[in-house]
């Protein structure tokens, strides 16, 4: 698997109850709220920028997290529970639901 | 390789960009930092302004529907009263105060590289 062999970055939190990885984007604004949002969450989850990854990197992740979740990777690209629950886009309000942050 | 950008460069363009087509800019000034540096990454790793909020594939002609400002810009606008990345805002939406929010992808799937 593509996705093993990816250097991400792990952030400590509290609220570790659920696997959180997070594919985004180093230049997205949206990207950015929703690893602060997380931050700010205390959630305990890893990341990696997708656009800093070597392009045949790059196109084997997308096929991987396409046939693996059936979503068409966009940014930010949120997995939980290893597919449980995959949310595209910053949906801070699915975020707060899955993630049981209420 | 064309030179590269600065901030200031990027700043004139998103602006000047912004006064041409009588559009607003995002109103958060920390926000629109961080397009205006993604723009400015993307530049100088592709040489072309390709939207911060969408994977390039560093080709240009593959990429030309997502050089800022987009080919989806005026559509999402219309409906939604910004662009995808939040950037560039129309008029009427900018007075209501609100923020531009996530907005679903108009670019066709088949695009994707």
């Amino acid at each position: 698997m593509m996705s093993e062999q990816i250097q991400f970055t792990s952030e400590p939190g509290k609220n570790a109850k659920h696997d959180v990885t997070v594919y985004a984007l180093s230049t997205c604004g949206f990207c950015k709220s929703c690893l602060k949002f997380l931050h700010d969450n205390d959630v305990k989850f890893k990341y990696v920028y997708y656009d800093l990854l070597h392009p045949d990197v790059k196109s084997a992740v997308k096929e991987e997290l396409n046939k693996k979740y059936n979503e068409r990777l966009m940014f930010p690209f949120v997995v939980i529970d290893d597919g449980k629950h995959v949310v595209v886009g910053f949906k801070e309000d699915m975020l707060v639901e899955f993630l049981g942050l209420k | 390789m064309p030179g590269k950008k600065t901030k200031e460069n990027v700043v004139t363009f998103v602006t000047m960009t912004a006064t041409k087509q009588n559009w607003k800019l995002h109103p958060d000034k920390e926000f629109l930092d961080m397009l205006i540096d993604g723009l400015m990454t993307n530049y100088n790793r592709y040489a072309y302004f390709s939207c911060p909020c969408r994977a390039a594939s560093g080709v240009r002609e593959k990429d030309s529907d997502i050089i800022c400002p987009c080919a989806y810009c005026v559509p999402d606008q219309k409906k939604y009263g910004h662009c995808y990345c939040g950037l560039y805002l129309t008029p009427e939406f900018a007075k209501t105060g609100k923020k531009p929010k996530p907005i679903p992808e108009r670019r066709p799937p088949e695009k994707d590289t």
